[in-house]
């Protein structure tokens, strides 16, 4: 029996805009597991990424309940929750949104500080994953303008999880990346994920969505399906033709 | 603490320009105000350290008799004054003089004292601040210190009808009389040329008398007091006194006027920073709103951003205070050099921790506040929307002047909406206007009525001009004035006499006594009202006036000579001389109260006309008759080229400053301007709708910029 990091209760999300209300999240009800690789799919404006930031704690639902940990979420105030996210999430974003004026050890250490004082361990922590994600000591020392997207979305990784997150949250991490660097990438979340790092990832990518452990299909926000393809193993046929199955079934 | 440093770090990484042009309108703010606060608290009370250090006198009564009956009845009046706390008696000389200073003359009551006299006086000592070898000689108030009257070298003094030579021997540091703007002047000879001049009796002896009061706040009605008390009983002596009030205000003229004008540059300075880092925070938000969403993200608080942007500024505000605040004390000997030639009271620079903490917290607290002002709006920014919309969801911008409501024209609708839409950078640009226009016109004020025409700043300041002045006897008046008359030289003569009155029940006033006012050369003197033509009128002081509640039209008494008349007042005065404590009166209205024995004349000669030589001839025809000539204009050009050199000095010193200062602030509009441009980049130009609309560029605001 897993243990459930993240559980939602009828979560429901709508915005305003010129008077009319658009109901982006319809309730949507879903648990997510420790050690997790959770995929939301969807077609454009289903409400992927609407869906991540709220499980996120980035912004609020309108209605329903947001459990992390055992603590409802949902209620909290942005400085709450901005306290809440530090320790317990990590992101990675499509533009990867490193801060330009700083180098990218600056750019993680300004994560990895406001959780841990102990600048020391950091730095080590900061070094050792800055290694696995396969980025130099004189890459690191560079400025986000000064490197290639691949590299700045895999230090984007390493910021993420330099305050050791209970779960990675992912908005179309490979989506401004060529095709190499994109997998690269994946590979990276993979083997995170293999060491037990719980992921959610948005994509609208077949090949990023295979590296997902369980599939959540939304449309029109709502989920509309899901399917599970427990771990991945590479070049495992049978576990490609069922995601196919699963989205052709989907209308995708 | 470290990651709010780290934020710092990155932001300044990407603004260098604007933080070294903040940094510079700092340190232009922090010169200002720490010279500033230098001149306004501690110069003042270098007067005071110095009148404490010399035990000197809070009230100084010369009377030209020096004779024990006079000495025991002063004795009397002083310790019956409960006021008194203790005075002292000596016999010096005293006599209406003049000797060359800054290419004129200086024109003065001396009190002349013996060496030993003057530096052993139990109240009121001088000291010596510079001496030579000479052994006989003349030491002269340091104010007089100039290349001409370096020490060894030669200095004729008129003194009365007579002209001394005398060794310059060296300079000394008097308080109550160590300037001409003191109401008499003090000279310390050596005991065998002192000795000389008594007996030569160009220079009567006189009683010099100092009082100590228990509260120097009573000394300007205790010197009125006494003079009265004194002139009842011998209204024949001739008087000259002063008062701690009227010597402290007087000498401190050139330095008030001077941390005026510092205080206001600084402020104007300080204002221009603050505003222009409050707009390149606003700007900061607008252009960084990615990046404080990813951190937001991250998990950091608006209050943590904010304390990253106060962490920031605030280094550098206090930075550049403490480094400016610095640099100030490489300026202040060269402000203090020209103070010293106003004030003539030594001054010795050095740190001042007080104006220091003041000049860093002043301008750390303005920065402090207005950065959390202007950073409040990071805490609206709610990550999400930051990240996914970036700038045009917090734009903050509003739709200023709504065409669908707006009730005009389309054409001023735009214009004001484009100036809406920019309000922050219009107040920037409107206040670095208001201080460009303010440092041009008071720069073009300066040099007009002080460095190129002295004139205005004169008549303000003096009062009446003329060309000549001639103090003679009762005796000879008539033949003087007959001969006056005769003379092709002279084109106007007026009687123009100034001397002390006392307001019943208020302050002695010095009452300029003329027998037809309509003859004066300066009738913008009065500001309100006439001049008066009877014997029962007078004008007063605009600022006595207003003190007292005096209106034109009421009458007030005066005293003089122990008699006492009543006046209507019929107009007010607006010179700056005698701080605001004068009267004018009419011969007959004078003759009410007193008698004139001695009167001086004012003469406006024909033009070409050696004053100098006119005035030799006038003394050899009456001899002893003639107390006092003055070349007045060599006597005003004296004591104004210290202020016309002051003046240029500060002129020059605000419109380079403000040539610095504008130029910092253009440089961090357009560098922001362009920043913004760039971002919006050519697919946004505001412009091009409006012009695709069949607008043309005439009418369209935006198309302008």
């Amino acid at each position: 029996m897993k243990n459930i990091l993240l559980k939602t209760e009828q979560l429901s999300k709508s915005f305003s805009t010129g008077g009319t209300l658009q109901h982006v999240l319809k309730n949507i009800s879903l648990e997510l597991c420790q050690g997790d690789f959770t995929v939301i799919m969807g077609a454009s404006g289903a409400g992927k990424s609407t869906l991540l930031y709220a499980l996120s704690g980035m912004d609020t639902p309108s209605l329903g309940t947001i459990t992390f940990g055992g603590r409802v979420i949902s209620d909290m105030g942005q400085d709450e929750l901005a306290v809440f996210r530090r320790s317990h999430c990590g992101f990675v974003f499509q533009q990867i949104y490193l801060i330009e004026g700083m180098s990218l050890m600056d750019n993680v250490l300004a994560a990895g500080l406001l959780v841990s004082k102990d600048k020391k361990a950091l730095l080590a922590k900061a070094r050792e994953l800055f290694s696995c994600v396969g980025i130099s000591e004189d890459t690191w020392k560079k400025f986000p303008a000064q490197i290639s997207g691949g590299e700045a979305q895999r230090a984007g990784i390493v910021r993420a999880l330099i305050n050791s997150p209970e779960i990675l949250f992912a908005d179309e991490p490979t989506g401004a990346l060529n095709s190499k660097t994109g997998l690269d990438v994946l590979d990276t979340l993979t083997r995170f994920n293999e060491q037990g790092q719980s992921v959610v990832m948005v994509t609208h990518d077949m090949r990023s969505a295979r590296r997902g452990s369980r599939i959540l299909y939304l449309k029109d926000g709502a989920i509309l399906g899901e399917c599970r393809l427990g771990r991945w193993a590479h070049g495992d046929r049978e576990r490609h033709e069922k995601l196919s199955a699963f989205l052709s079934e989907m209308g995708w | 603490m470290k990651k709010c440093i780290l934020l710092a770090r990155s932001n300044l990484r990407g603004a260098k320009g604007q933080a070294a042009a903040i940094t510079a309108l700092i340190l232009f703010a922090a010169v200002m105000l720490n010279l500033w606060l230098m001149l306004s608290l501690d110069y003042k009370q270098n007067f005071d350290r110095c009148h404490d250090r010399l035990h000197a006198e809070h009230v100084t009564l010369v009377v030209d008799e020096d004779s024990p009956d006079m000495r025991d009845f002063l004795k009397k009046s002083l310790e019956d004054d409960t006021r008194t706390d203790e005075f002292a008696f000596d016999s010096v000389l005293h006599m209406v003089g003049s000797f060359d200073y800054n290419n004129g003359n200086v024109n003065s009551e001396l009190v002349i004292l013996e060496k030993e006299t003057a530096l052993t006086r139990s109240i009121g000592r001088v000291e010596i601040l510079e001496e030579g070898s000479a052994a006989s000689g003349v030491y002269l108030p340091v104010l007089y210190k100039s290349d001409r009257t370096a020490v060894g070298k030669t200095i004729d003094i008129s003194i009365g009808n007579s002209t001394m030579t005398y060794t310059v021997c060296g300079f000394f540091n008097s308080v109550m009389a160590g300037s001409h703007n003191c109401s008499m002047c003090a000279l310390v000879l050596t005991d065998d040329l002192y000795a000389e001049l008594e007996r030569s009796g160009h220079a009567p002896r006189a009683t010099l008398c100092s009082v100590r009061l228990n509260d120097r706040a009573d000394s300007e009605s205790y010197e009125s007091g006494l003079k009265n008390t004194v002139a009842a009983r011998y209204p024949a002596a001739r008087t000259v006194s002063n008062s701690y009030a009227l010597v402290y205000q007087s000498r401190y003229i050139s330095q008030m006027v001077c941390a005026a004008i510092l205080s206001a540059m600084a402020f104007f300075i300080l204002l221009i920073a603050l505003v222009t880092l409050y707009s390149n925070i606003t700007n900061y938000i607008r252009e960084h709103m990615t990046n404080l969403g990813a951190l937001k993200a991250l998990g950091y608080t608006g209050r943590q951003l904010t304390a990253a942007l106060m962490m920031q500024f605030l280094s550098i505000a206090l930075l550049s205070a403490a480094a400016g605040a610095g640099l100030s004390y490489s300026l202040f000997p060269y402000l203090n050099a020209m103070m010293i030639a106003q004030t003539g009271i030594p001054y010795t620079v050095r740190f001042l921790p007080v104006p220091y903490g003041i000049t860093l917290l002043l301008l750390g607290s303005a920065v402090a506040v207005t950065v959390w002002l202007s950073s409040r709006r990071i805490k609206k920014v709610e990550p999400i929307v930051a990240l996914r919309r970036g700038m045009q969801t917090h734009s903050f911008r509003r739709n200023h002047v709504p065409l669908e409501t707006a009730g005009m024209p389309v054409t001023p609708a735009l214009a004001l909406k484009t100036t809406l839409s920019d309000f922050k950078r219009n107040i920037t640009v409107c206040i670095t206007m208001l201080m460009l226009s303010l440092v041009v016109v008071f720069s073009g004020l300066m040099t007009e009525n002080i460095i190129r025409d002295t004139t205005p700043f004169l008549n303000l300041i003096v009062g009446e001009t003329a060309d000549s002045c001639i103090n003679v006897q009762e005796d000879i008046e008539d033949d003087f004035l007959r001969e006056m008359a005769a003379d092709q030289r002279v084109e106007k003569i007026y009687l123009y006499n100034s001397l002390e009155v006392r307001h019943a029940g208020g302050l002695g006033l010095m009452a300029t006594v003329c027998d037809d006012f309509s003859k004066v050369n300066n009738p913008k003197v009065i500001c309100e009202g006439r001049f008066p033509r009877y014997d029962n009128e007078i004008a007063l002081a605009a600022k006595y006036a207003r003190e007292n509640g005096l209106k034109t039209g009421n009458e007030i008494t005066m005293t003089a000579e122990g008699r006492e008349a009543a006046y209507i007042i019929t107009g007010f005065t607006q010179t700056t001389n005698n701080l605001g404590k004068d009267c004018l009166l009419t011969l007959d209205g004078y003759r009410r109260l007193g008698r004139l024995s001695n009167a001086s004349y004012y003469l406006n000669v024909a033009e070409g006309t050696d004053i100098d030589a006119f005035h030799a001839e006038v003394t050899d025809r009456f001899k002893d008759g003639v107390n006092a000539t003055v070349n007045v204009a060599a006597t005003i050009g004296g004591a104004t080229a210290v202020y016309v050199s002051l003046m240029t000095i500060l002129v020059i010193a605000i419109l380079s400053l403000s040539a610095l200062v504008i130029t910092f602030v253009l440089f961090l509009l357009v560098r922001n301007m362009l920043n913004h441009k760039k971002r919006i980049t050519a697919s946004k130009r505001p412009w091009a709708l409006p012009q695709a609309s069949s607008f043309c560029r005439r009418l369209c605001p935006s198309c302008r910029q």
